[in-house]
């Protein structure tokens, strides 16, 4: 009675109706878009699905004709929409939406001989490791998703095992979940943290007065493999780091940190891959405190609020490496994510205030997964993952990328080309440049594997 | 409640069981992936209640459901015992560390009870967070030996089937509920009682309350500790966060929600509130108001059950009652 092959499993037929999580084809309850488009005026929308509609026909993603016949293909989002880390999860859930809204609205996607159209459904992970196991287990075998979207990090263990038996192909924003274990596992739109090398590129080309830099972080996932590549990035840069602090999550007063990391009267602050919930308040002691250098750090989402409680004055040159998507610079060609400044406007109109580092992110991804279903001319996922990795290159949302990281991660599952450098000039972040990341490693690899060894973060060190 | 060697409350005792066997059968996977986490939860909040019986809260016993865990892995993952062995060595390594806790911790009691509770879990948990080796550090312990599947003949048990893990953790936390059961209806279960209610006569007629109150916190902490484990071998990965003040918070509101007069008002509150959070209210769609209706409804049932979920039946009862008079 008690034997179930895992074949029987993967087997079941997913549920018809979708009680469980939340599914978003974009269309929230309102008419089918097509039917909308008929009776309106022409308006940001309709511009915008057309814009994407023209874009994705010019980048050979040809879409389907509009036909009721669409099949349609569910898509996992997997992420914390809720608590602490719900910033690097619910603002890509708003971002889907609006990635559902433009292919669906322009017919679908085209993979094989059929059309499809793209349906979301989500589930809260709350960044737990038990309620990602569930969570994943509903999306596979209920609701018979054919990818999953994950922010990664501490909840990828509860979905490995359930990856690997049923061969679902699953998307992290962390590369360090990445493991010979993992061969379901890709990280194809953010190569996190080694992108930062970039930032601290930039700054060494453009300020070589700054020598001295010293680091903090919270510990855990995202903070430790973070702080071995800016260490490396610093090292090989000629810039002077001191030992990194190390904080816990459960740190709610910043201003001994920020007293100790100050004491050394720094040219650089560099926040690492700090959550939003910290990189406010550091930034606030900073400025309390009177820190006169350069801040340096992976993220500053919400960007404008910690100018309010600092001054523009203060965050005038804070480097990070997350555009706003209103950026002219995201219309150059090379640019592969389809009317990035449309998408903007569509997301700060729907979701004031909301805008942070993954809002656009796992759309990107979303655009890589149409580019591999449709080179493998199926949905299923190892055929998918099979046509993404074709010619071991991809279009990356910044540019042609190719995939890499045997080397640090123990498999080429990571997807890494150019990244930008944002610098916030006058209130507002700003492109200042694309870098190569490949470059930067064919230079400095030995580096980054020398601090990853020693902060254990190497893929043989973990677990 | 009925009388417990009467027919009716044997009948109840016999459709509990055979529901709880049928039930994963009439449940989507992820609802059954549920199931075994409050099947485990169950033997956490019941544990938990133990200690509470001579009075003490302690803020320590998700860090002792940890130790019980993290134990378990490192037998397992490190030293190759197997893991059927390492779960129950788990919980006495969560029992070990409990007795060593009493020395320090039974000199307080009441609120220093709860508070020093509080700085022992975190000196653990940080310990697993500070030492990389052998504890992982901040990530934890990934790849956490699964339980062994059994192959013999035609029977092929998975214990990647979440329904046959089920049943695998119901046996255990049955057999654990019943030995807490009558633990608690012997002679020293009663002197719990006693020591809680009232501690300075129970030691005017000589009971040592501070030994008492260490066999309760180590009883407790070996069931938690064997949780913890039953955890771990099912997640595949152990870390910090898992048992950090917001799970320990979780357990005192399943445990105060549903009651504590009785073992199964833990049970009561720790399945209501799951089937609440993890079903009801993900079901209607409602992810991201699930906080703020999840704190609604512990408000009402603290204001309107102070006495636990546990108290409605009687309540019930005693309602219908009045009616009957009445009418």
């Amino acid at each position: 009675m008690l034997a179930v092959p895992v074949h029987r499993i993967l087997n079941r037929e997913p549920k018809d109706a979708c009680p469980d999580g939340v599914r978003d084809d974009g269309n929230q309850g309102e008419k089918p878009m097509s039917q909308n488009l008929h009776q309106r005026k022409i308006g940001r929308r309709t511009f915008l699905g057309a814009t994407v509609a023209g874009a994705a026909m010019a980048g050979g993603l040809a879409p389907a004709r509009l036909s009721a016949a669409n099949k349609t293909v569910k898509i996992g989002f997997l992420a914390p929409l809720t608590g602490p880390v719900s910033a690097w999860g619910l603002p890509g859930l708003y971002g889907c939406r609006i990635w559902a809204e433009q292919v669906n609205a322009a017919g679908g996607v085209r993979i094989g001989d059929d059309s499809y159209n793209v349906e979301f459904v989500s589930y809260d992970n709350e960044y737990a490791t038990d309620k990602a196991k569930v969570g994943a287990s509903q999306l596979v075998f209920d609701e018979g998703v054919k990818f999953i979207m994950m922010l990664g990090g501490d909840t990828w263990p509860g979905v490995q095992r359930i990856s690997n038996e049923s061969g679902m192909l699953v998307s992290t924003l962390l590369p360090s979940d990445l493991s010979p274990d993992t061969p379901n596992l890709i990280a194809p739109c953010e190569v996190h943290p080694i992108y930062n090398v970039t930032g601290v590129s930039w700054l060494a080309d453009n300020m070589p007065e700054l020598k001295t830099a010293v680091i903090c972080a919270q510990d855990d996932a995202l903070g430790r493999p973070s702080v071995a590549t800016y260490l490396a990035a610093f090292e090989a840069h000629g810039i002077q780091s001191e030992d990194p602090v190390f904080f816990s999550l459960e740190t709610t007063d910043f201003a001994p940190v920020m007293t100790k990391l100050l004491s050394s009267n720094p040219d650089i602050l560099c926040l690492d891959t700090a959550y939003a919930d910290f990189v406010h308040p550091l930034c606030e002691q900073a400025h309390q405190q009177g820190f006169k250098g350069k801040i340096i750090s992976c993220t500053a989402d919400y960007y404008e609020q910690i100018i309010e409680k600092t001054s523009k004055e203060f965050m005038e040159g804070f480097i990070f490496q997350f555009p706003d998507f209103d950026d002219p610079a995201l219309n150059e060609p090379q640019i592969n994510f389809a009317a990035p400044n449309e998408f903007y406007a569509e997301y700060i109109e729907r979701w004031p205030d909301q805008w942070s580092a993954v809002s656009w992110e796992y759309a990107s991804i979303m655009d890589l997964w149409v580019q591999g279903a449709q080179r493998a001319g199926s949905v299923e996922p190892q055929d998918v993952l099979a046509g993404m990795k074709q010619g071991g290159t991809g279009k990356h949302a910044f540019g042609e990328a190719s995939w890499w990281g045997k080397e640090l991660f123990g498999i080429d599952n990571a997807l890494v080309g150019n990244w930008p450098v944002v610098v916030i000039e006058n209130g507002k972040a700003v492109i200042k440049e694309y870098r190569s990341i490949p470059d930067w490693w064919s230079m400095h690899g030995n580096l980054l594997v020398k601090h990853f060894t020693e902060m254990g973060e190497m893929y043989h060190q973990r677990g | 409640m009925q009388e417990r060697n009467g027919w009716g409350y044997r009948a109840t005792l016999a459709a509990v069981f055979v529901g709880l066997i049928v039930l994963p059968h009439v449940l989507s996977f992820s609802q059954k992936e549920v199931l075994v986490f409050l099947v485990i939860n169950v033997l956490v909040v019941v544990s938990y209640r133990l200690l509470t019986l001579t009075g003490e809260w302690s803020l320590a016993h998700m860090v002792i459901v940890g130790v019980g865990a993290y134990a378990s892995t490192l037998l397992a993952k490190r030293l190759g015992i197997p893991v059927p062995l390492a779960m129950p060595l788990g919980a006495v390594v969560a029992a070990l560390t409990a007795y060593v806790l009493s020395f320090p911790l039974f000199r307080m009691k009441a609120f220093y009870f709860l508070i020093g509770s509080f700085a022992a879990g975190e000196v653990i948990r940080l310990c697993w967070k500070r030492f990389r080796e052998p504890f992982g550090g901040p990530k934890g312990i990934k790849l956490v030996p699964s339980f062994p599947d059994i192959e013999i003949g035609f029977v092929d048990v998975s214990f990647f089937d979440p329904v046959n893990y089920y049943y695998f953790c119901l046996i255990v936390v049955t057999v654990s509920l019943v030995l807490l059961h009558r633990f608690e209806h012997s002679r020293i279960g009663l002197t719990f009682h006693a020591i809680h209610w009232q501690d300075k006569l129970a030691e005017a007629v000589g009971g040592d309350t501070r030994r008492y109150r260490t066999l309760a916190f180590v009883i407790a902490s070996f069931f938690g500790g064997l949780a913890g484990a039953l955890l771990a071998h099912y997640l595949g990965t152990v870390n910090p966060n898992q048992f950090d003040v917001e799970a320990m918070v979780y357990v005192l509101v399943w445990v105060i929600v549903g009651g504590t007069a009785t073992i199964y008002g833990p049970v009561v509150g720790v399945v209501t509130l799951t089937v609440v959070n993890e079903i009801v209210l993900r079901e209607l769609g409602m992810d991201q108001a699930r906080p703020l209706l999840y704190g609604a409804i512990l408000i009402a049932s603290i204001l309107f059950l102070p006495d636990g979920l546990e108290s409605l039946g009687p309540k019930l009862k005693g309602a219908f009652a009045r009616t009957r008079t009445q009418v």
